[in-house]
């Protein structure tokens, strides 16, 4: 019994740097991705394309592939990337690729009536993005934005193998070790599911928020 | 430049046979996991559709803690988990159900989404034509429902597709886990994981303009 507290315990600190890369790759591919959207639909041609070509490469891929390519892939060309830093830089462009799909969505899910409207009240472009394509686009694009930060999460599980300390890593050193696979991976999964049970609530209640305020 | 193409070529064609190989393996563990998922999914989407509270209670619980927990936990458990418990699993059966868990879980609510998308009045028309309960959701709802279910579950199965790879912790011999050794053995990571890379996209547009030509000819015999 005493080993599995033990290993909950590690699990739990590992918990830290699951949150930690969630939560830097989150808002790094957020704003990344808004970026990219506003390229991909209103940027030249050439930069289409390529943005069309990234995010279709990263959605067409197993993520740990792009991972092992980040990490020992790049080494073919003397470059070592530190592990911490291999994963956060793997989860930032695997996430903006995700991104991108989610607010190129979001902005053409807004009619064409909206957009007239604000050209025919004056509105400059600008304005009419912050007024009010942006805030209805934002509504519809909360729950995809929750299952985001969703499926961010679930990737870091895959940084354990390229020896991040997360909780899969404590989690596969306390079986290693007091040979009790069933209860602590079945500890690891209630620790997931309390943590993505809690981004999905929170994510709910901003829905909520949102539909009221609209 | 070409010196160097080259050499990659005969790389990759030295290594083509042992990744093709794995890639029977990958559609083994893809196909395996996404008939669970099928099946496992149309009962939970059967409970949900239920009169029955307890049944609808089941799914709904089900499907929201799986949906939590991450594809590789479900794996560790079922490789290493069940185990403990005398059920030894193979590494490709400990896939086949850590997929198979998972997807049914996403599935169920295609599924769920599709037949109640079918609008109430088509119900009522195969109750007025005398249909039975079961002729009525097999001859009239069921093939409308299939045109709103395919396109997301195609999506689903690019996902298992990826998600197989994840054996690569466990070591079964799949794709990934054959370019992951011979980028070990070549020291020339890069190009082995672009080859695997290369055969995953091709298997998936495959996959994808199979499925993108049945669903048209659903949609051209429905007229």
């Amino acid at each position: 019994m005493s080993a599995i507290t033990l290993y909950t315990g590690a699990m739990l600190q590992g918990a830290v740097i699951t949150l930690e890369l969630t939560a830097g790759a989150t808002v790094v591919s957020l704003i990344a991705g808004a970026a990219g959207a506003v390229g991909r639909l209103y940027g030249p041609r050439t930069l289409k394309a390529f943005i069309f070509g990234y995010v279709e490469t990263i959605r067409g891929l197993p993520a740990i592939l792009q991972l092992f390519i980040l990490y020992f892939g790049l080494t073919q060309f003397g470059i070592d990337v530190p592990a911490y830093w291999a994963a956060f830089i793997w989860l930032c462009l695997y996430g903006t690729g995700y991104a991108i799909e989610i607010f190129r969505a979001g902005l053409q899910g807004i009619p064409e009536g909206q957009h007239e409207a604000t050209a025919a009240l004056g509105l400059t472009r600008f304005e009419a993005m912050r007024r009010v394509i942006i805030p209805q686009a934002w509504v519809a694009m909360l729950p995809a934005l929750t299952n985001f930060v969703v499926l961010e999460l679930k990737n870091t599980t895959l940084v354990y193998f390229i020896g991040v300390q997360d909780i899969m890593f404590h989690a596969r050193l306390g079986v290693s070790n007091s040979g009790q696979p069933l209860a602590i991976y079945g500890i690891a999964a209630l620790i997931y599911i309390v943590l993505n049970g809690t981004i999905s609530r929170v994510g709910g209640i901003l829905e909520k928020r949102a539909a009221i305020a609209s | 430049m070409t010196v160097q193409l080259a050499s990659i070529l005969g790389l990759w064609g030295s290594y083509l046979p042992s990744f093709m190989r794995g890639l029977v393996i990958t559609m083994e563990i893809t196909g395996l996991g996404l008939a669970v998922a099928v099946v496992l999914g149309a009962i939970l989407a059967g409970f949900k559709l239920s009169k029955f509270k307890a049944l609808r209670v089941i799914a709904t619980v089900y499907v929201d803690i799986i949906r939590s927990i991450p594809v590789l936990v479900l794996l560790f458990l079922a490789y290493y988990g069940l185990g403990q418990l005398g059920l030894t699993l193979s590494g490709i059966a400990s896939a086949t159900a850590a997929l198979g868990a998972f997807y049914a879980a996403l599935l169920c609510e295609i599924f769920r989404g599709g037949v109640q998308g079918v609008e109430r009045g088509q119900r009522e028309a195969a109750d007025a034509l005398g249909l039975g309960r079961v002729s009525g959701f097999v001859r009239v709802i069921l093939p409308q429902a299939v045109l709103r279910i395919l396109p997301p579950s195609t999506n689903q199965l690019s996902n298992i597709i990826k998600d197989s790879s994840l054996v690569v912790t466990i070591g079964v011999a799949d794709l990934m886990a054959r370019s992951y050794e011979a980028s070990a053995t070549t020291f020339e990571p890069m190009d082995m994981f672009v080859l695997a890379g290369l055969i995953y996209m091709a298997l998936y547009l495959v996959i994808a303009r199979a499925i993108g030509r049945w669903e048209l000819n659903v949609q051209r015999r429905r007229g």
